[in-house]
């Protein structure tokens, strides 16, 4: 009974601050978007030739873990199948939160777009019994910074 | 991805490409690209790669509907099990008892008098449930304070001393031993322990794909509460056997009540600890209800008196021998 009542605690726990940190990013990944839209990040490996510029490798990385509430409901979701829409929220604001990042960097150069940006994702810890523990996103691109004179 | 040489010369072609010839797919990117392509990124619409369900929403369809689906899987294969238990042998069932009351003190059956006794009763008891052959029963003395008798595995009976010590004579010891005894005969012990392991299997199997440590303890410890325990029909059943026994033994069924009476006092008194036993009993007052209507049923053939209990049965209870069956848990 003593261990029904931890387990419950534990999901009102996870679902409680899960939820509440997930609606906060959100709400900083969408203001931090309306920010750095004047750095368009593009997967196109080919920029305009034009003009010289110079470049720089930028990249922006998160690690964001899984909460109890959403490994139990994805642990449910494993015997039945379909899609884990606990973990897709969670790869969304790690995907959005890595680009932010990666912008950020680019500011900080000066540079006014990225070009070829790459994602790469892992699980970096993986939990009791191969069960995901947490979500690493990285991204990274080419930022094309104009040189002062010519722009 | 972009290692191998032959995928270096295939971006070699294209930027090649790219520069002499400007057409390639339908658009004309390179003309766009040196002339004011506009690079940007618009504002992501929501609920594209989420889902824009409420996550309790979800929470709730996957515990009603995965834990209602395993429940009742479990259900219909406890069913089963339950009845094909039945067709154990007895044999197999004896040589499972053999590992399950390895701790219990077995060897010495027979060698105090109390358990000589109690043998001797049990073996008249058997003879008039007409036990099929090879189902053998062994009662075995326990010396605790513990209101207490059970059956288990393999046809061994326990008989607490806290249990005898309050009964007043023969009959009632003989209502315990039949009640027992008809469990066995019914093959209790072996479905209520198909029904724990079956049940222990869909547990061990539903928190393994769950992975999660705690819903393993939580499962776990709701399961073990259903191991070996009989049900209130199973005792319903046992008790209607044990009645028929004693009445075609004593030819009257008067002083079988007496062992209820005696459970009764012990509940309420609350001297006594209830054992977790008797807790999944039907009510006592209901059961000695049953035997009235029995009595009613079932007039009495001989004289309605009561067997005395043998004159040395208070001091075959406490062993002469110290040490002998004590520590029981």
């Amino acid at each position: 009974m003593i261990d029904l009542i931890i387990f419950l605690a534990l999901l009102a726990l996870g679902y409680g601050f899960g939820r509440y940190a997930e609606l906060k990013h959100y709400r900083s990944i969408i203001q931090r978007e309306k920010e750095l839209r004047d750095i368009p990040a593009v997967a196109t490996k080919f920029p305009p030739l034009t003009k010289a510029v110079d470049v720089a490798l930028v990249s922006g990385s998160v690690v964001i873990s899984v909460d109890y509430f959403k490994r139990f409901v994805a642990g449910l979701r494993n015997l039945i199948g379909g899609r884990v829409t606990a973990y897709e929220s969670l790869l969304d604001r790690a995907r959005r939160e890595a680009i932010l990042r990666m912008k950020e960097e680019a500011r900080a150069f000066g540079g006014h777009i990225i070009f070829n940006i790459k994602l790469e994702t892992s699980s970096i810890h993986k939990g009791r019994k191969n069960g995901v523990g947490a979500v690493e996103v990285m991204a990274y691109g080419t930022v094309l910074i104009k040189p002062r004179k010519i722009s | 991805m972009g290692d191998t040489a032959s995928s270096k010369m295939h971006e070699k072609s294209l930027y090649i490409k790219h520069l002499s010839r400007p057409r390639y797919g339908l658009t004309d990117f390179s003309r766009l690209n040196n002339h004011r392509m506009k690079y940007s990124n618009p504002e992501i619409p929501e609920g594209i790669n989420t889902s824009t369900q409420h996550p309790l929403k979800e929470f709730a369809l996957l515990v009603g509907g995965v834990l209602g689906a395993v429940l009742a899987v479990v259900m219909v294969l406890t069913l089963l099990a339950d009845r094909l238990a039945v067709y154990i042998p007895f044999e197999v069932e004896m040589r499972l008892a053999s590992r399950v009351t390895e701790g219990l003190p077995v060897e010495e059956v027979k060698s105090l008098p109390i358990e000589a006794y109690l043998n001797r009763l049990a073996d008249k008891i058997v003879a008039e449930q007409k036990l099929p052959p090879g189902m053998q029963i062994t009662v075995h003395y326990v010396d605790d304070d513990l209101v207490n008798a059970f059956a288990t595995l393999g046809g061994h009976l326990f008989m607490f001393r806290g249990l005898l010590e309050k009964l007043p004579h023969e009959n009632a010891v003989a209502m315990v031993l039949a009640h027992e005894i008809a469990h066995i005969k019914h093959r209790h012990p072996i479905r209520s322990m198909g029904r724990g392991m079956i049940f222990g299997l869909a547990i061990g199997m539903v928190s393994s794909t769950l992975g999660n440590a705690m819903t393993d303890r939580v499962l776990a410890n709701t399961g073990g509460l259903t191991v070996l325990k009989f049900s209130r029909d199973q005792e319903w059943e046992a008790d209607q056997t044990a009645l028929h026994a004693l009445y075609q033994l004593y030819g009257h069924v008067d002083g079988a009540d007496r062992l209820f009476k005696v459970l009764e006092q012990a509940t309420e008194n609350g001297s006594l600890q209830t054992p977790e036993f008797f807790s999944t009993h039907p009510l006592s007052k209901r059961r000695i209800d049953n035997i009235h209507a029995f009595q009613v049923g079932h007039p009495a053939t001989a004289d309605a008196t009561v067997v005395a209990l043998p004159e040395q049965f208070s001091t075959w209870l406490i062993p002469a021998a110290g040490g002998q069956a004590e520590g029981m848990p």
